[in-house]
């Protein structure tokens, strides 16, 4: 107004949040862990970079996959990482991974009125040597499963997994039934197909994909063989072992 | 809500090997509220074209009849029937002819076309609300489920399927993309259309 | 808000409706007909804005009237379903619609099948087994769910009819306190007093 005064007092907003599109997925095997995420990330139709990985190695059998918000994200994985480093000052040994599913939790829970903006994913090995996913909302709720996608084309391919991991609508031939877990050449292969597909229709979703592999102790790794663009990342040779494939995907 | 989802429902379609599928969920519903597990979103233009209308159901009525009406006119004044490639567009100058009010509706369109020789070419189609076509190669969806159809069809989908391989790719596309959407649902309907036969199932689904 | 049921049975169709007239929180009449015969075989319970209800349901009463005097014969339950929601299609997008949901209970004398049709204000059209509008619906559904059986006799079919009432007497706050219940089979269409 002309004599200085406002009609109504001046208000200024700022939007803590963003979301970084890009997508994550994890499957489990009796023994085996796959946890899989692209590396596109980007801001609204801006790519910011092709190369950001969402999927960090925790410990020797653990494997975390952070979607959504990758400020929040990257921050949220290294208090993670801190959080295990402590647990083995203290004894000497790493972090189960039910252990770290209830530590994420309670994690996330202590943020309940300021979230990390984060869908997790945890795999792994658990300690009786079976693969494990726990999936994780904003807040701390969490389940292990056999499988779960998360992040932008999450509607693309979680329907397709429930079709092909837990053979959703197929009915099983006469005095047959499903296998509960999947073989790792299966698996990746799903894996693959999921993320070619998410790529093709999926504009958040594409150029590079990182897909961790846990081995439980004592298991054969003759199935990577043949992978290309494997990394071997485990620190002892026994014990349970990691892998991760490098793969290009569409940069389109 | 937006009013393309007031009342649920999902359709796709999908090319094979001289042969093409059609599929709907029969889902219809007032928002979270179920009314009818009965409600067919596919229908019979002529012998070899068949369209899917999800979207509002009154105009998926209207629209059936208006389509139907034109497509009679055009039957009789040519004394020919219509070939899906120009069925298409006159569902196209339909819909655009509403571009300021337009019908709630996005069309799939699944058919045989009649080649110069006698020969029959796959063929299908999607529009928008206003008309806007699309012509696919491979498939085409639309309706409250059709994220997940695109991201599960991408993922079942291959070239040159034959008519019972392209009946169980369409049929597991759409009963496993509807059953993680809530607005589509409650059974659904496929049909595969041959150069000598169209084939009609009703599936069962989950009723939840 | 009115509340409107009706179900099919072994060659009926049962269509029932509150029959309070209400303004605001004041109950102006509670014998209220809800339910026009339009036809010897043919019910619709109408309810949604007052005003609207019986304004398109006389419209709609005269205008099948006229074609049974034309023709000497009455439409079929799916043909008159099938105009009637062209009228509220027609009217959804003119410059002042009904907005008036319906259910339309009819006997085709044609092919001996008891029929009921479920349409709401937009011109949404579809066959069902049974159906409601209104609060009521959302207790009436799941109750039909479970209970309702095409093949159930006139008796069994007013008893589901009962538990369905008697549920949106107990749980629905702003419940009516009676109904007029009619019937259509292949003797036309009578009242039943429950």
């Amino acid at each position: 107004m002309p004599d200085g005064s406002y009609e109504r007092p001046q208000q200024r907003q700022f939007n803590p949040y963003s979301e970084n599109g890009g997508t994550i997925l994890a499957i489990a095997g009796a023994d085996f862990s796959v946890i899989a995420g692209d590396t596109r990330q980007s801001e609204g139709y801006s790519i910011q970079t092709r190369y950001a990985p969402k999927v960090f190695r925790l410990t020797e059998r653990a494997v975390l996959a952070v979607n959504g918000f990758a400020a929040d994200g990257n921050m949220f994985v290294k208090k993670v990482k801190q959080r295990l480093e402590w647990y083995r000052h203290a004894h000497a040994k790493d972090m189960p991974l039910r252990a770290i599913a209830r530590l994420i939790q309670t994690m996330l829970y202590a943020q309940r009125f300021f979230p990390y903006y984060v869908y997790n994913i945890l795999g792994g090995i658990e300690e009786d040597g079976t693969g494990a996913v726990y999936s994780f909302d904003p807040v701390g709720s969490y389940e292990r499963e056999a499988c779960r996608a998360a992040g932008a084309a999450q509607s693309l391919v979680q329907p397709f997994l429930d079709n092909q991991i837990y053979f959703k609508n197929q009915t099983p031939a006469p005095g047959a039934s499903h296998p509960t877990h999947l073989p790792l050449p299966d698996v990746l292969s799903i894996v693959i197909d999921s993320f070619t597909s998410a790529t093709e229709r999926h504009i958040e979703v594409g150029d590079g994909l990182e897909i961790y592999v846990v081995l439980a102790k004592g298991r054969s790794t003759q199935e990577l063989a043949s992978i290309g663009g494997l990394q071997e990342l485990s620190t002892r040779a026994e014990g349970d072992r990691m892998f991760v494939i490098r793969r290009d995907l569409k940069k389109d | 809500m937006s009013i393309m989802q007031y009342n649920g429902g999902s359709t796709i379609a999908m090319v094979g090997k001289d042969c093409v599928a059609i599929a709907c969920d029969l889902r219809l519903g007032n928002q979270a509220l179920g009314i009818s597990s009965n409600f067919e979103k596919i229908f019979a233009m002529t012998e070899r074209t068949y369209i899917g209308l999800p979207g509002l159901a009154t105009d998926v009525t209207t629209l059936h009849e208006q389509l139907r009406y034109r497509l009679n006119m055009y039957t009789i004044k040519e004394e020919r029937t219509m070939e899906p490639e120009t069925f298409i567009h006159l569902v196209s100058s339909t819909l655009y002819e509403k571009r300021w009010g337009p019908y709630f509706i996005e069309p799939v369109l699944a058919g045989l076309q009649r080649m110069p020789g006698g020969s029959f070419r796959p063929f299908i189609a999607s529009t928008d609300l206003i008309g806007c076509i699309n012509f696919a190669k491979d498939f085409v969806v639309a309706g409250t489920a059709s994220e997940k159809l695109f991201g599960v069809a991408e993922g079942l989908w291959e070239p040159d399927l034959a008519p019972e391989d392209l009946f169980e790719t369409i049929s597991q596309t759409l009963l496993n993309a509807v059953d993680r959407d809530a607005y589509s649902g409650w059974g659904a309907v496929v049909y595969v259309i041959t150069e000598d036969k169209v084939i009609k199932r009703t599936l069962k689904g989950r009723m939840d | 808000m009115d509340i409107s049921f009706a179900l099919t049975g072994k060659g009926y169709v049962i269509v029932a409706a509150d029959t309070t007239a209400a303004r605001s929180i004041v109950k102006m009449k509670s014998d209220e007909d809800k339910i026009k015969v339009l036809s010897p075989h043919l019910l619709m319970a109408f309810s949604g804005e007052p005003g609207d209800t019986v304004n398109f349901a006389e419209y709609v009463e005269r205008n099948l009237r006229l074609y049974h005097i034309r023709h000497t014969y009455a439409l079929r339950p799916a043909s008159a379903a099938s105009w009637i929601r062209r009228s509220l299609a027609e009217s959804l997008r003119s410059r002042s619609p009904y907005a008036v949901n319906l259910l339309l209970g009819g006997y085709d004398t044609a092919t001996h099948t008891p029929e009921l049709y479920w349409v709401d204000y937009m011109g949404t059209l579809t066959s069902v087994p049974f159906g409601a509008h209104g609060y009521g619906s959302y207790f009436a559904l799941s109750l039909l769910d479970r209970y309702h059986d095409p093949e159930a006799n006139l008796e069994e079919g007013l008893a589901t009819l009962r538990r369905c009432i008697d549920e949106v007497s107990k749980r629905l706050v702003v419940s009516p306190g009676k109904y007029k219940v009619k019937v259509v089979d292949k003797d036309g269409v009578r009242e039943i007093e429950l």
